[in-house]
């Protein structure tokens, strides 16, 4: 089984209890599925293309902790996962 | 979510989020009561993606949230494939869902406060289950 790429974009810091909460959360969904993933933690200033991160078979993240840091980057992916059928939650 | 949904497809160029300063339509604005670090109950939509992946009409989620959906734009939240998959007892929106896509959901709580190992999130497993079923 080909593994999910999962893009996480948070500004928080990887020491945060919201960061460190959401990779969890993601790990227990791919533990209790059987289902491999490739977690990316990207914060929204280094977005850069969107359209590399709402890619076919990837899914995406948005993490808590606003105000981000670039809101325009953000936007965009949420743009391109909408528009691709990407999966994504933001929380 | 809410100001890409609010610019790009309800037509509010100047959507924006209050708490990005002044100027535009704020679509995002300070909740009259903040839900700082509360435990509130949440009442899932009948019919929506969120009721079928919790298999439960009422749960009760963790949030942090200070900011929220401003009254004046509720409407937003059910037009253009958009539509309020949960509310909390106030009324107010707690969850979105887009209705013509795979997994689109965004929640005004934080679903990952609530999960552990052994006992996964429903939201997590259905972003997981939707990603892996993609062609």
């Amino acid at each position: 089984m080909r593994a999910v790429v999962v893009t996480v974009l948070i500004d928080l810091p990887p020491d945060h209890q919201y960061h460190r909460a959401t990779l969890e959360a993601i790990r227990h969904a791919s533990d209790d599925r059987g289902i491999p993933i490739d977690i990316r933690v990207v914060s929204t200033d280094a977005i850069g293309d969107a359209s590399r991160i709402a890619t076919p078979g990837s899914a995406v993240v948005i993490g808590p902790g606003s105000p981000y840091r670039d809101p325009e980057a953000a936007h965009e992916v949420v743009r391109k996962a909408r528009e691709r059928n990407i999966p994504l939650v933001g929380t | 979510m809410l100001v890409e949904h609010a610019r790009n497809l309800a037509g509010i160029a100047d959507a924006t989020h209050a708490e990005y300063g002044q100027g535009g339509t704020p679509v995002i604005t300070l909740l009259e009561c903040s839900l700082q670090d509360q435990t509130i109950a949440v009442e899932l939509a009948p019919g929506s993606l969120l009721e079928k992946l919790y298999g439960a009409e009422r749960v009760v989620e963790h949030t942090t949230c200070s900011y929220g959906l401003s009254p004046r734009m509720q409407h937003i939240a059910e037009e253009f494939g958009m539509r309020i998959a949960a509310t909390d007892g106030t009324g107010e929106v707690r969850a979105i869902e887009r209705v013509d896509h795979p997994f689109f959901v965004a929640t005004l709580y934080q679903p990952q406060l609530q999960s552990a190992p052994g006992a996964p999130h429903a939201v997590f497993l259905g972003l997981l289950d939707a990603a892996s079923a993609a062609p």
